[in-house]
């Protein structure tokens, strides 16, 4: 249906959302060209309820569009006319859950609605349990973080230059099914979020305000603003986009030279067998997969959604509260639902491009209007400290294995946080990448990834630094004033800026489109995880566990637990750094037992000026 | 999809792998000279509002980079924007018509307005700055598809041409004389009073006032007002004259005299479209029709129509069928096309006729009245999806096949 063609359902859609896109696309352009106008007869909040409008039903126009190949053969879709005859409701929903595995299906939506009714009756014990185990974990566990990351980090610079990475996912003959912009850019926007935008001029501000122990700078100090700009990229960079190679190197492998099934359970191949992927521990993996995917988006999605009104409140003043927010999730949901069910190569790929876009846009208007100078001298700065502290950062954990409470907060807490992402965004990395010697897929999600997070980090984190320091804004005083709100940060920077307006609304944007291409892969994953080892996921399914964690958002919202179960999300890092463990030993060793006999960059290299001397000589 | 279970791999094949390479932005489909005429629409609305922006901000500040270098009064510059937008407008026709010297226009002017909105530099100028980026890159790589050359009549030139030198004269002259007339002193000055005397509006505010200054400007208002009113005609009364014989379908006398060694299709019918889409390139192309709507919209789509019953030998003597390299007759109806056929075989004994025939029954009457060739759709459509079905092969090759096959 949905992946194949276009449905009537979508022909509907398309019909509605074309003349909403336009109308308060009008609106807007209006409000943008003649502020004066539009101010005196649109009041502030109706104004951003109409640009959300204009820029939700824009991205799902987009999204519903027909594929170039697919609008005439779907024309006459005779079976999905009889099917709409043939089925009842009970029919449909029989149909619906034969094709759904029991465990990865039933599990999840159980426990989730356990969840909440748990928060709705005994709501200040879960909070103060959840938060103190993650506590626990992050401060006595961090050690496992961070030797899982450092070896995640050892594997994929190994991968980049050694001999490994001449392995070319699906045999020698396979052409990618992907180009490299698209294959890059769908994974970069699928991996990180909202958070990019927020913490891009907030995190530095962060570490200036409580320097990190490992600098031992004064706090506000000349140093604190070079440390903080160090860890921002380190919290940011290679170590994080890492945790992503860990997990979907192995599951491309297995899938694409044995013959596996795409699931994140793929990973147990070598100790089970192709054969045995059905047994219990992988349905456990699948499981947690499936959690920390749900906790972690839904969550993100929540907060995105506080957050953005935050920031809306301190820059105009409106104010919203939580029904505003329940709106925004609704909104962004239906965004991403429409996005996730049109398929990879319509709405999935069409929104990462407008984000892609966006972003370029973002960043080069931002440097052609920002202290230039200041930023290119502090990043070089930053850089260089970056690559000689970055192991030594990793190691330094306070107290031996002990993590001190800013290690705990900050950078275990962080990895945590990657790890429970990693399976999403590690599948989405391994189904793209069919055809791909495993040296571009290092290079692309390893690489280039962390290369455009650090990029934007630098800009805005030094900005926002240069102008706290000159006490051009206040910018921590502005965040201070609403409670530590990361949003906050963007506003006051952009008001310091020439051509701030447009900041604003290019950084509102970003932020939703950032959250809708991470949320519409995520929602293809789970549906993936969820469905039978048989059969690929219906547009149906899809819609659900869309529809599913926009619910766990505005469940989250409504009964104030988005810590509790970001601590939860969090907390499933800790067994994904075990899973992640596992995969890396049982691929090295299959690696060293099939792949044997091929060179490296260096053994390349050398064969190659061996051979060029020889010729030499025989001239 | 179906319900029957089948293995997990071609399933996550649906959803992961299109039969195609999955590219980003499906650039062919974006770059063409259509997408660059319609970005230049874009742009040209854009520069209008975004002017209109800058008029109705009471006081506009100068941010931009140029605001220093360009030293222009910040008045003219706020009207400047909306007005360039009209003449941006305007070239759009021009682009959309293929027109080398509108390409060349409008690159001119897309550098004013970037020059413009680099002097004003508000936030409200940076979306039309962006798409400025876009456009001009699009203009460049698709600067083939505008060759068209501006086709001017003698007379069009010459009256332009001399509108330019009475102006050029006028306006040197009576600054030349500035003493002997009230109020001129400025090059403005002597403009506007040339253009308010040849525009017959002659406000009166400047007057001559020696003898020499008044046979002055009596040559002015002789020679202006009269090449003024030729330019208007010979420039109006065309366009006016094709917007008829648009509204009817027929094309002009003088068109019609321009043609030679072209092809004649007599009759619209179903297969006229892939007829003309083979023949466009090649050869100029005159359909025959009586079909008022069809003529109508194959004349917007610059097809060469003529709205006349094609079975009648003055119409084909109209379309010059002495001088035509060929004739199609492919009407509707077989009657019609047997007398189509008798009336060019009449009309030029020696012009290749190729006949369609609706139905294969009639294949040897149109022989025996003359048609050199006569061809059956329906039966060629036929053994093609015969063929296609028992080979396997697509309708392409065994159209290659089909070729080879008559070789």
């Amino acid at each position: 249906m949905g992946l194949q063609g276009v449905s009537p359902a979508e022909r509907v859609l398309r019909k509605l959302l074309a003349p909403l896109c336009v109308l308060s696309g009008a609106v807007v352009v209006l409000g943008f060209f003649f502020p004066e106008l539009v101010g005196e007869t649109i009041s502030g909040r109706i104004w951003l309820v109409i640009s959300l409008v204009f820029f939700g039903s824009g991205l799902a126009y987009l999204a519903v569009l027909p594929a170039e190949s697919d609008e005439s053969m779907s024309e006459l879709d005779p079976e999905f006319l009889l099917r709409v005859r043939r089925l009842g409701l009970t029919g449909t929903v029989r149909g619906f859950l034969s094709r759904q595995d029991p465990v990865t299906f039933g599990v999840p939506v159980a426990a989730f609605a356990l969840f909440f009714l748990g928060q709705l009756l005994v709501p200040s014990g879960t909070i103060a349990t959840v938060g103190a185990t993650q506590r626990a974990v992050t401060t006595y566990g961090g050690w496992l973080f961070v030797a899982v990351m450092l070896l995640a980090v050892v594997f994929s610079l190994y991968l980049l230059v050694g001999p490994w990475g001449t392995v070319k996912l699906g045999g020698p003959d396979a052409e990618p099914a992907y180009t490299y912009p698209v294959y890059f850019t769908m994974f970069f926007t699928a991996g990180i979020a909202a958070g990019i935008v927020f913490w891009g001029p907030a995190e530095a501000l962060f570490h200036y305000e409580t320097p990190p122990p490992y600098f031992d700078a004064e706090p506000q100090s000349e140093a604190a603003a070079g440390a903080a700009l160090t860890y921002a990229l380190f919290h940011w960079g290679f170590w994080a986009w890492s945790a992503y190679i860990a997990v979907g190197v192995p599951i491309a492998y297995y899938v694409y030279q044995r013959g596996a099934p795409l699931r994140v359970s793929t990973i147990l191949t070598p100790f089970l067998g192709v054969e045995n992927l059905d047994s219990v521990w992988c349905r456990i993996v699948d499981l947690l997969a499936i959690f920390a995917t749900i906790g972690g988006i839904a969550t993100s999605i929540a907060l995105v959604g506080e957050q953005f009104l935050t920031g809306i409140q301190f820059q105009w003043d409106v104010a919203f509260g939580t029904v505003g927010s329940v709106l925004f999730v609704a909104g962004l949901t239906f965004v991403f639902v429409v996005s996730a069910q049109s398929g990879v190569h319509r709405g999935i790929r069409r929104i990462a491009a407008v984000n892609l876009v966006l972003f370029g846009l973002f960043v080069v208007l931002f440097f052609a209007v920002a202290p230039r100078t200041v930023v290119v001298e502090s990043s070089s700065r930053a850089i260089g400290s970056y690559a000689v502290n970055a192991v030594p950062m990793t190691l330094h954990l306070g107290n031996g294995l002990v993590a001190d409470p800013w290690v705990a907060d900050w950078t275990i807490w962080n990895w945590a946080w990657w790890f429970s992402w990693a399976p999403f965004a590690g599948l989405f990395l391994a189904a793209l990448s069919r055809g791909r010697r495993i040296r571009t897929v290092v290079l692309t999600g390893f690489v280039a990834t962390a290369l455009a997070t650090m990029v934007w980090f630098l800009l805005l984190g030094s900005t926002s630094l240069h102008l706290q320091q000159t006490s051009a804004v206040d910018v921590l005083a502005a965040i201070d004033a609403y409670g530590g709100a990361e949003a906050v940060a963007g506003f006051p920077v952009f008001e310091a800026l020439a051509i701030s307006q447009l900041f604003m609304f290019l950084f509102l944007a970003l932020i939703v489109v950032f959250m809708a291409t991470s949320a519409d892969t995520s929602t293809l994953v789970v549906a993936v995880l969820a469905t039978r080892r048989e059969f690929a996921p219906t547009t149906g399914a899809i819609i659900f566990w869309g529809i599913f964690q926009g619910l766990v958002a505005i469940s989250v919202l409504v009964t104030g637990s988005a810590e509790v179960l970001q601590a939860m999300a969090v907390l499933t890092g800790g067994p994904f750094a075990l899973v992640v463990l596992i995969a890396l030993v049982g691929l090295v060793g299959t690696f060293y037992r099939h792949e044997r006999g091929r060179r490296s960059i260096v053994g390349t290299a050398r064969v190659k000026l061996a051979r060029e001397a020889e010729d030499d000589d025989r001239e | 999809m179906s319900d029957t279970p089948d293995s997990s791999e071609p399933a996550l094949e649906r959803l992961f792998y299109h039969s195609e390479r999955i590219r980003l932005v499906y650039w062919d489909e974006f770059s063409g000279a259509k997408t660059a005429v319609l970005l230049t629409g874009f742009v040209a609305v854009l520069t209008f509002v975004t002017g209109l922006s800058n008029l109705s901000q009471p006081n506009v500040t100068y941010d931009g980079p140029l605001a220093a270098a360009i030293p222009v009064d910040p008045g003219f510059v706020q009207f400047t924007g909306v007005l360039i937008a009209f003449v941006l407008a305007g070239l759009v026709f021009g682009l959309q018509r293929r027109k080398r010297l509108a390409w060349y226009l409008t690159l001119a002017v897309l550098a004013l307005v970037t020059l413009l909105a680099l002097t004003t530099l508000q936030t409200t100028d940076v979306p039309l700055l962006l798409s400025i980026l876009v456009t001009l890159p699009l203009l460049f790589t698709n600067r083939g598809a505008f060759d068209r050359r501006i086709e001017l009549s003698s007379l069009q030139i010459a009256s332009l041409s001399s509108i330019v030198g009475v102006v050029l004269y006028g306006t040197i002259g009576s600054y030349a004389l500035q003493d002997q007339f009230s109020e001129i002193d400025t090059w403005s000055d002597s403009l506007y009073y040339v253009v308010v005397t040849i525009a017959t509006v002659g406000y009166g505010d400047i007057t001559p006032l020696t003898t020499g200054a008044k046979w002055f400007s009596v040559s002015v208002i002789l020679f202006g007002t009269g090449a003024f009113t030729v330019a208007i005609g010979s420039l109006v009364v065309p366009a006016i004259e094709k917007r008829m014989a648009a509204a009817f379908g027929t094309m002009t006398l003088s068109e019609l005299t321009l043609l030679d060694d072209h092809v004649l299709v007599l009759g619209y019918s179903d297969i006229t479209e892939s007829l003309l889409d083979e023949l466009a390139d090649q050869v100029d192309v005159v359909v025959v029709t009586l079909d008022a709507d069809e003529a109508s919209t194959l004349n917007d789509r610059d097809v060469n129509v003529l709205t006349d019953d094609p079975t009648h030998e003055e119409t084909l003597s109209d379309a010059k069928i002495d001088d035509a390299s060929g004739v199609v007759v492919a009407t509707r109806d077989d009657a019609n096309d047997v007398l189509a056929v008798l009336a060019a075989r009449k009309s030029n004994p020696e012009v290749r006729i190729v006949a369609a025939a609706n139905d294969r029954q009639h294949v040897d009457k149109f022989e025996e009245v003359g048609a050199d060739e006569v061809i059956s759709p329906m039966e060629i459509g036929g053994r093609l999806l015969g063929r296609s079905i028992l080979e396997e092969a697509s309708a392409e090759s065994l159209f290659e096949n089909l070729d080879e096959d008559s070789d």
